[in-house]
C-alpha cells in the first residue's frame, strides 16, 4: 500500500510539475528502456525527475523494460517515440527493414566482458575452446560470437538468463557480463578480483558502442526538433546525474523500489560510475552523445563480415544527419 | 705544653716543651709540687724545648724555687738559650737562677 | 604543624595503596576470568543455538529435497501418463505443507515429440492448488534459461536456486530445489526434465528472526551469494549482499568474513555486528543450500553480569579500603597523638620552657616507656638548666665586677692628653688598651717637683683579680715612693721591699722607671726586669742600653741600679710593654721587635700621641682579627727642650 501511495504521489507531482514550468502545453513522449529500473537508465530518470524533459517542452513516460519487452517492437508498434538501443541491434534491425534512426549514441565502448575463473585455467580467448560459454540470446551475442569466430574457436554455447548463478555455481565456465553490472555482481557475490579472468571485448577489436537513443524516420520526419530536443534533455539528465550522484542514486533506488525489485545502492553507485566511463570516458576526443562515422562504419562492417547483416545505411541516413535537406 | 720527668742520678729531670705561660704554668706548679711532697727536692729542668716564657712562667719558676728553697732543696736549668734567653736576661732571672749550658752540667753541679 | 601526621598519611598511604591494590588485582583478575570463562560457555551456547537453529531450517529445507528428489526418481522409474504426472505433481503440493509449488519442466521435446516445451506446475493460491503452464505461463523467457531449470542441468545434481522475488508480485522471497530426471534410450541415458519444487522462504526468515538473544542479540540468514535473507536491517533484507555491505562499508575485513561464510566455514568471532553493535557472532552453514546462518550475541550484554558483580564488588572493596583507612586512620592517631603531644612538648621545652605538664600517657607501650622517660629527661634538665642558670648568673656577676675593676683600674691611669699642655719642653703620650681579661698592665707620669718629671711603664705578671690587685699596690706604692724618693734605684728598691712582704704566691711586676730633668734633659732611670725602652734620636731608634735588674716583689734584697741618658730636644723615649711585640695574628705569628722597629722609622715621630696611634695602628692589623691576648701599653715622651 505504502508504495501504491508513493506512485500515486510521485505521479501527482510529475503531473504537477510541467504545468508550473511552462505555460505552452506540454508534448507527449514515452522512451523505452533496454530493461527494468537501474543506474543504466539513470540519466533519463533523473531528467524526468528534475523536470528537464518538461524544461524542453515534454512530458515523458518511460517505459521500462525487462524480460519480455522488446523496445524495438514498442518503438515499431508505435507505443514508444523513442527507446534504448544498442548499436548492433539497430543496425541489425535497420537491415530487417525497420527504419532507426540514431539520435544520440550514449555508451561510447563496449562494455561487455567475458569473464572465468582462474581456478579454471581459462587465460586468453583460445583458452575457451570447447568450454562451456554463457552467452545471452539474441543481439548481446553477436560480438562474442564474432570474436570466437575471429579466434576460430568452437565453444559449448549455453544460453545465459539475467543472473550470473549459474556460472558462480559452476555450471559455467565463462560467463557473459556487462561491466558496469554483472561484474561487480560477481564481486559482490564473495568472488575476489584476483580470483577472476577477464576479457573485455573492448580490448579484443571489439569495440562495439551500446546505448543509443533511436526513434523511428518518421518520428524524426514528422518534427525533428522533438528528437534534438529529447537528445538534450537526455544528455542534460546523464551530466547531472554525475554530477550529483546521490541523489541520482536515491531516484534510482525509489524506481526500482517501486518497480519490487531489488535494489542494492553500493551496485547502482558501481554502475552508475562506470556509464560515466561509458558516456564521457577520460581521455577521449569524443563528444559525448555523438556516434562518430569511424565508430559506426567499424560496427557496420563487422557484422557484414560476420553474415549478420547484408548492408547497412551510409552515417548520414542512420544518423539522420541530412534530414533538414529532406524537410 | 709537655711536661716529663725522669730521674737521673738522684735528680728529677723536668723537660718542658711548648709554651710556657699564664695556660700552662698552674699545671707545671702542680707537677713540682707533687714532686716536692714526694720528696724529690733536687730539680734540673730542661729548657731544651720551650719555645716561650710567659711573665707567668716566670712566676710558676719563682714559686717552685722558693718551695724548693723552704725544703732544702735545689733546682738548676739548664739549655735556656733563644727568646727564653732574652726573657731571663732582661727581667733579671738570669740572676738569681743558676744555669747550666747541659743537663749533664746540671746533674754534676747538684751532686 | 608541618610533619604532623605524617605517620598516619604515610601508615594510611601505604596500607590503603596496598589494600587497593591487592584488591583490584583480585577484582581484575575475577573479572577476567569471568570473562573467559562466560566465553567459553558462550561459545557452546553459540554453537548449541546455531546448530539448533541450523537443524531446524535443514529439516524443513530437507523434506522438500527429499521429495522433490523423490518425484524425480518417481519419474525416472515409472512410466507416467500425463494424467498421472499431474496427479503426482498435485499430491505432492497437497501433502507437503511446506512446498508453495511443484512442477516438472521437460527437455525440449522430451515430453512429446510434438510439443517444444512441456511444464505442468501446481502451487498454492488463497488456499486451494492451483494449476499453470510454465511453458506458457513465462511469457519472454523461456523456463529453459531459468536458473532453477539450468543450474541442475548444468551440473546433474539438485541444486537449491538463489533466493529470488516471485514473478508474481507479492513480497514473497522464494528458492527452488530442482532435480534433474534422466531416460534411457538406446543404452544412453539423458536428461528428461528437471523437477522443481518451491518453497517461500517466510517461514525460515521468521524462524530466524524470531531467535531473540539477550536484549538485542539476533540471528541473521545470508544465502550462498551473501544476500542478506534475514537480518534486522529490513532494508537490507533481498537487497543487500554481505559483500556490498562491506563495499559500502569500505571494510575489508568484513568481505574476508562474508567469504568464510559462504565458503561455508564455521567460526566464533567477536566483531562490530551490521548494526553496530559490538557482539560475538557464531556462524554455521546450512549444508542443503550453501546458505549461513548466524548468531549474535552483543558483547556489553553478555558482559552485563560481570559488570554488575564487578562493580558491586568495586563498591564493596571501595567501602572496605575506606573503612580500612578510617580504622587505620585511628590506630595510627591513638599511637601518635601522645607522640604529638610529646612532639608539641618538646617544642615549648625548646625554647627553654621546662615548667609545661607532659601529657600523661598511660599505655604501657613503647610510647607510655617513651613519655615517662621524657618526664624523667625533662626533670634532669630543669634541673641541669637551673644550676647552669646559677653558675652563669655568678659569672655574670664576677665578669661584671671585674669589668668594673677593669674601668677602675683604666681611669686610675692618667688620660688626659695633652697632660701638660702648659708645658712646652715636653709633651707625652702614653695608651693602655686592656686585654677581655683583667690584666696588669699600667704606666704613670707625674712632677715629682717643677723639674723632676717622673714616668713609669709596668707589668704584672699573670692576669686577673691578683694581677689587678697586684698592680693597684705597685702603682700606688710607686707614685708615692717617687715623690717621696726622688730617684729610680730607690724606688724600686723601696717599692720592692714593700711588696716583697708575705709574697708567698711570688706575684711580680716588671718596672721601668725614670725621671726627666726638663731643664738639662737628662734622664735618670732604673729598671726592675722590664723590657728595655726604645731611643729616637738623630742617630735613629735604638734600644735603650740599661741593666736589667730583677724584677719587683720577689726577692726583698734586690738592688737597682739609676743609669742616665742626656736626651737632646727633639729626641724620643718610647716605652712598652711585650703586649706590643707579642701581639699575635689568626696564626700566631708575633708582631716581633723587627716589625716595631721599622714602623716606628717609618711612622710619625714629631707628635708622640700620632707616633703610639700609629703603632697601634699596626698592631691591630698585624692581629687581623685575632683576639688580643695581653694588655698593650706605650708611653712615648718627646724632649723639647727648655723655652729660652
Amino acid at each position: 500500500m505504502r508504495i501504491g501511495y508513493l506512485l500515486l504521489l510521485f505521479v501527482i507531482a510529475t503531473a504537477a510539475l510541467p504545468a508550473a514550468a511552462s505555460e505552452t502545453p506540454l508534448k507527449k513522449v514515452s522512451l523505452a528502456l533496454l530493461w527494468s529500473p537501474q543506474a543504466q537508465f539513470a540519466g533519463y530518470y533523473v531528467a524526468l525527475d528534475k523536470g528537464i524533459y518538461a524544461k524542453h517542452g515534454m512530458e515523458l513516460k518511460i517505459l521500462a523494460g525487462g524480460p519480455g519487452h522488446s523496445p524495438v517492437q514498442t518503438l515499431n508498434n508505435g507505443t514508444a517515440d523513442f527507446a534504448i538501443l544498442w548499436l548492433t541491434t539497430a543496425l541489425q534491425q535497420r537491415a530487417a527493414g525497420i527504419k532507426l534512426v540514431n539520435v544520440a549514441q550514449l555508451v561510447q565502448k563496449s562494455s561487455m566482458m567475458l569473464i572465468s575463473r582462474k581456478s579454471s585455467g581459462i587465460k586468453t580467448v583460445a583458452d575457451m575452446n570447447g568450454r562451456k560459454v554463457g552467452l545471452w540470446g539474441g543481439d548481446l551475442s553477436i560480438p562474442p560470437r564474432a570474436l570466437f569466430a575471429r579466434h576460430g574457436i568452437k565453444v559449448l554455447e549455453v544460453p545465459q538468463s539475467h543472473t550470473v548463478n549459474l556460472f558462480l555455481r559452476g555450471g559455467i565456465d565463462v560467463t557473459s557480463a556487462m561491466w558496469y553490472n554483472e561484474y561487480h555482481t560477481i564481486l559482490n557475490s564473495g568472488v575476489d578480483q584476483e580470483e577472476l579472468n577477464v576479457v573485455s571485448l573492448s580490448e579484443q577489436g571489439m569495440n562495439f558502442p551500446e546505448d543509443g537513443i533511436y526513434t523511428l524516420e518518421k518520428t524524426l520526419r514528422n518534427n525533428p526538433s522533438l528528437a534534438e530536443a529529447f537528445a538534450a534533455a537526455s544528455l542534460e539528465g546523464w551530466r547531472y546525474a554525475f554530477a550529483h550522484p546521490d541523489e541520482a542514486l536515491d531516484i534510482i533506488t525509489k524506481r526500482m523500489r517501486e518497480a519490487q525489485l531489488p535494489s542494492n545502492r553500493i551496485h547502482q553507485k558501481w554502475m552508475l560510475n562506470r556509464m560515466r566511463d561509458l558516456i564521457m570516458p577520460a581521455n577521449s576526443p569524443a563528444t559525448p552523445g555523438l556516434l562518430t562515422e569511424q565508430d559506426y562504419r567499424a560496427v557496420g562492417s563487422a557484422l557484414q563480415r560476420g553474415g549478420l547483416i547484408r548492408n547497412y545505411p551510409d552515417y548520414a541516413t542512420f544518423t539522420g544527419r541530412h534530414r533538414a535537406g529532406e524537410k | 705544653m709537655e711536661i716529663q720527668t725522669r730521674n737521673e742520678a738522684n735528680t728529677t729531670v723536668i723537660t718542658i716543651t711548648g709554651r710556657f705561660d699564664a695556660v700552662t704554668a698552674p699545671d707545671y706548679e702542680k707537677k713540682v709540687q707533687e714532686l716536692i711532697v714526694g720528696g724529690d727536692i733536687r730539680i734540673v729542668v730542661d729548657f731544651a724545648g720551650l719555645d716561650y716564657i710567659s711573665s707567668a712562667g716566670l712566676r710558676g719558676l719563682l714559686v717552685t724555687a722558693k718551695l724548693l728553697k723552704a725544703k732544702g732543696g735545689q733546682v738548676r736549668f739548664a739549655n735556656v738559650a733563644g727568646t727564653v734567653k732574652e726573657v731571663f736576661d732582661i727581667s733579671g732571672f738570669g740572676t738569681i737562677f743558676q744555669m747550666d749550658a747541659t743537663v749533664a752540667a746540671s746533674l754534676a753541679a747538684i751532686a | 604543624m608541618p610533619g604532623k601526621s605524617s605517620i598516619v598519611i604515610k601508615l594510611v598511604l601505604v596500607i590503603t595503596l596496598c589494600s587497593t591494590l591487592i584488591f583490584a588485582v583480585a577484582l581484575g583478575y575475577n573479572y577476567y576470568s569471568s570473562r573467559s570463562i562466560l566465553e567459553k560457555e558462550l561459545e557452546s551456547n553459540a554453537r548449541n543455538l546455531s546448530l539448533s537453529l541450523v537443524n531446524r531450517v535443514e529439516t524443513e529445507l530437507s523434506v522438500v529435497s527429499r521429495v522433490t528428489e523423490g518425484v524425480a526418481r518417481a519419474l525416472e522409474t515409472g512410466r507416467y501418463s500425463e494424467k498421472e504426472l499431474h496427479t503426482l505433481i498435485r499430491t505432492t503440493v497437497e501433502k507437503n505443507p511446506e512446498i508453495f509449488g511443484s512442477g516438472v519442466a521437460f527437455e525440449p521435446y522430451a515430453f512429446s515429440k510434438t510439443s517444444r516445451l512441456y511444464a505442468p506446475y501446481y502451487y498454492r493460491e488463497n488456499g486451494k492448488i492451483a494449476f499453470t503452464r510454465l511453458d506458457t505461463s513465462y511469457l519472454y523467457v523461456p523456463y529453459l534459461l531459468w536458473d532453477w531449470y539450468q543450474s541442475p542441468r548444468e551440473l546433474g545434481r539438485l541444486e537449491w536456486s538463489e533466493p529470488y522475488f516471485d514473478d508474481g508480485g507479492g513480497n514473497l522471497a522464494m528458492s527452488t530445489c530442482s532435480v534433474p530426471f534422466y531416460g534411457e534410450t538406446d543404452g544412453v541415458r539423458h536428461l528428461k526434465g528437471i523437477v522443481a519444487t518451491d518453497i517461500t522462504l517466510d517461514s525460515l526468515t521468521k524462524l530466524v528472526s524470531s531467535v531473540k538473544i539477550l536484549k538485542t542479540g539476533y540471528a541473521a540468514l545470508l544465502s550462498r551469494n551473501g544476500m542478506v535473507l534475514a537480518h534486522p536491517l529490513k532494508d537490507a533484507v533481498m537487497n543487500e549482499s554481505f559483500f556490498s555491505i562491506a563495499e559500502a562499508r569500505n571494510d575489508p575485513s568484513l568481505r574476508e568474513l562474508g567469504k568464510k561464510m559462504v565458503a561455508g566455514e564455521t567460526g566464533f568471532i567477536r566483531y562490530n555486528s551490521l548494526v553496530g553493535v559490538r557482539s560475538w557472532m557464531y556462524y554455521a552453514p546450512i549444508r542443503s543450500t550453501g546458505w549461513t546462518l548466524a548468531v549474535l550475541f552483543p558483547e556489553a550484554e553478555l558482559l552485563e553480569n560481570i559488570n554488575r558483580l564487578s562493580l558491586i564488588m568495586g563498591v564493596i572493596g571501595f567501602a572496605g579500603v575506606l573503612l580500612l583507612t578510617a580504622a587505620v586512620v585511628y590506630i595510627a592517631r591513638s599511637i601518635t597523638k601522645p607522640l604529638r603531644s610529646l612532639a608539641e612538648a618538646t617544642h615549648v621545652m625548646a625554647s627553654g620552657n621546662f615548667d609545661l605538664e607532659l601529657p600523661v600517657v598511660r599505655s604501657n607501650d613503647e610510647v607510655g616507656v617513651l613519655a615517662q622517660d621524657f618526664q624523667v629527661m625533662k626533670e634532669s634538665l630543669k634541673e641541669y638548666i637551673k644550676n647552669l642558670t646559677e653558675t652563669t648568673a655568678a659569672k655574670e656577676r664576677i665578669q661584671s665586677e671585674l669589668q668594673v675593676a677593669a674601668d677602675i683600674q683604666a681611669s686610675l691611669l692618667p688620660r688626659q692628653f695633652p697632660a701638660f699642655p702648659e708645658r712646652s719642653e715636653f709633651d707625652i703620650f702614653a695608651s693602655m688598651d686592656p686585654a677581655k681579661e683583667i690584666g696588669g698592665d699600667f704606666y704613670d707620669f707625674f712632677f715629682i717637683d717643677d723639674d723632676n718629671f717622673c714616668f713609669l711603664i709596668a707589668d704584672v705578671a699573670g692576669k686577673g683579680v691578683p694581677a689587678a690587685l697586684y698592680m693597684m699596690v705597685a702603682k700606688t706604692l710607686l707614685k708615692s715612693e717617687a715623690q717621696r724618693l726622688g730617684e729610680p734605684d730607690q724606688i724600686l728598691a723601696y717599692v720592692n721591699k714593700t711588696l716583697a712582704i708575705d709574697n708567698d704566691s711570688c706575684m711580680f711586676a716588671t718596672v721601668f722607671c725614670a725621671i726627666l730633668e726638663i731643664s738639662t734633659g737628662t734622664v735618670r732611670f732604673a729598671n726592675a726586669g722590664h723590657n728595655p725602652p726604645l731611643v729616637m734620636d738623630s742617630q735613629g731608634v735604638r734600644y735603650l742600653a740599661l741593666k736589667s735588674g730583677f724584677v719587683l716583689g720577689p726577692m726583698a734584697d734586690t738592688v737597682y741600679e739609676t743609669e742616665r741618658l742626656i736626651m737632646q730636644p727633639g729626641d724620643t723615649l718610647f716605652l712598652y710593654t711585650d703586649g706590643v711585640t707579642e701581639a699575635t695574628n689568626l696564626t700566631d705569628d708575633l708582631f716581633g721587635e723587627p716589625k716595631l722597629l721599622n714602623a716606628l722609622q717609618d711612622g710619625p715621630r714629631q707628635e708622640s700621641d700620632q707616633m703610639i696611634h700609629a703603632i697601634r695602628d699596626e698592631v691591630t692589623r698585624h692581629a687581623n682579627g685575632a683576639p688580643q691576648s695581653d694588655d698593650v701599653t706605650m708611653v712615648a715622651i718627646t724632649y723639647r727642650g727648655t723655652v729660652v
